[in-house]
């Protein structure tokens, strides 16, 4: 098991909290969900708009809200980022991994950032180099290291393949 | 570390601040919120007692603490309120420091209460972070933490007539801010019960309570390792006793908040008294942390 692979635990409600926001960036939220948490799901807003409503809108917040965010990888931990900013902290953020398995990956060789990632093997979109998607999630880019994959050798690329988590 | 009594001031009949310096040399730098644990001579045995160092300009130079005579005394304060004399020294182990304020806090709300005081005065002198701080007195000590308690809009004291509103204060706070609490154990309860059931996560409750641990009944304790039988006695802790027959036993706050002292349990019921263990561990009866605990049963067997 690789460690720099965050573990998601499935999604819970979090009884301890007081007030309850849950994001996600898939149409449904869980089913059954306690009908005390106020949800915003992809069926009425965007993961971006998500994002940019979380801000201004946390800090108007008092201590005893928490936080769940379902989704992308890359979705669940730009909200962690933007809970952390806020002054949220453990206890108070609770990420659960859904969706397809896509990715956003992070070219080690030009910065460029390249979300819903599909396959192990992709272009790079800044300087299009062909990229290995390594498994390892980095928490400071929040994103998965896509690496050049024929860089000593010209030519000798592996197969994509979907990836299996 | 051996200390020189610099000064002593009454602040009220039952509240007294001492000013400790270093024989040679400086003290070392203690950060705000640490303690300093003292041996205090007593008529039978050595007490050992723990203060927060209150902190303060010349903090390399002199260490302040204030004591409250506790009744009924474990020895250690009496004798700093009747016996102890300017020029008197003391033995104390280098600070310690288990109550740090949280960097990441964008605010901090303290909440003390009677003698509690102490760690947030050193506090509130380093604090660039914005803070609430709200302290509790009874009436005849209101007097002497008045003086003692910074000014500001940010600072309240409480007596019996405006008494703290803990839900309003709990309920209101924003994001991101640490609770830090530090009273007598009710006070300490009170607070972090309400704190809890209005959501806040434990994360950000910071508490630190020095035992003024009022003792209990006497009980036997049976060392495995070396053989010994100890008599615990009313005004003694389990800890207390294991030094006095010449043992060293691991600790560090004295207050059983740090888990530092913790020994294995082979025999008996304890009666925890620590904030370490979880309910789970407190179940599993396999350990216990002996600067605070006692025993429900005469006697406890440890695997020391
Ligand atoms: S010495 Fe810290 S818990 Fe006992």
């Amino acid at each position: 098991m690789n460690k720099s692979r965050p573990i998601y635990a499935p999604f819970q409600f979090d009884p301890s909290g007081a007030r309850h926001l849950l994001v996600t960036d898939q149409p449904d939220p869980p089913a059954d969900l306690n009908t005390n948490v106020q949800t915003l799901t992809a069926r009425t807003h965007t993961a971006d708009a998500i994002l940019a409503f979380l801000p201004p809108h946390l800090a108007t917040q008092t201590t005893g809200l928490r936080l769940y965010a379902i989704g992308s990888e890359a979705f669940v931990w730009d909200v962690n980022a933007i809970a952390l900013a806020a002054g949220m902290g453990a206890g108070e953020v609770h990420l659960t991994r859904a969706g397809p398995l896509i990715r956003r990956v992070y070219c080690t060789h030009c910065q460029t950032m390249a979300d819903d990632v599909a396959t192990t093997i992709t272009q790079c979109p800044g300087c299009g180099a062909t990229l290995e998607v390594r498994d390892h999630f980095s928490r400071h880019h929040r994103a998965f290291m896509g690496v050049q994959v024929d860089a000593e050798a010209p030519g000798e690329i592996p197969a994509p393949e979907g990836f299996r988590s | 570390m051996r200390l020189r009594i610099a000064e002593i001031t009454v602040l009220s009949p039952g509240i007294r601040k001492f000013t400790l310096e270093p024989l040679a040399g400086l003290l070392p730098a203690a950060g705000a919120g640490a303690h300093l644990v003292f041996d205090i001579p007593g008529a039978t045995r050595v007490h050992k007692n723990a203060y927060s160092l209150i902190g303060g300009p010349q903090a390399r130079t002199q260490y302040e603490i204030i004591v409250r005579r506790v009744e009924p005394s474990r020895g250690g304060s009496a004798w700093l309120h009747e016996h102890a004399r300017i020029g008197d020294i003391l033995e104390a182990k280098t600070p310690q420091n288990l109550f740090p304020l949280a960097h990441l806090a964008k605010k901090h709300l303290l909440l003390s209460a009677g003698i509690g005081i102490t760690p947030f005065l050193a506090f509130a002198r380093v604090m660039r972070t914005p803070f609430e701080w709200h302290h509790c007195s009874r009436a005849e000590d209101s007097a002497a933490f008045a003086a003692l308690l910074p000014p500001g809009p940010q600072v309240t004291l409480h007596t019996s007539r405006n008494t703290l509103n803990l839900a309003a204060v709990l309920g209101t706070q924003p994001l991101g801010t640490h609770l830090y609490v530090c009273g007598p154990e009710l006070f300490n309860e009170t607070v972090q019960t309400m704190a809890r059931a209005l959501g806040w996560p434990e994360s950000k409750i910071h508490t630190e309570s020095f035992a003024s641990a009022a003792g209990g009944a006497p009980f036997i304790v049976h060392l495995a390792r070396s053989g010994q039988r100890l008599e615990v006695a009313a005004d003694q802790t389990l800890l207390e006793a294991i030094e006095a027959a010449g043992i060293a036993a691991p600790y560090l706050c004295r207050g059983g908040a740090c888990g530092a002292c913790e020994l294995p349990l082979l025999q008996g019921t304890p009666e925890h008294r620590d904030h370490v263990l979880s309910p789970e561990q407190r179940a599993a009866n396999k350990s216990l942390m002996v600067c605070v605990s006692r025993a429900r049963t005469p006697d406890l067997v440890l695997d020391f």
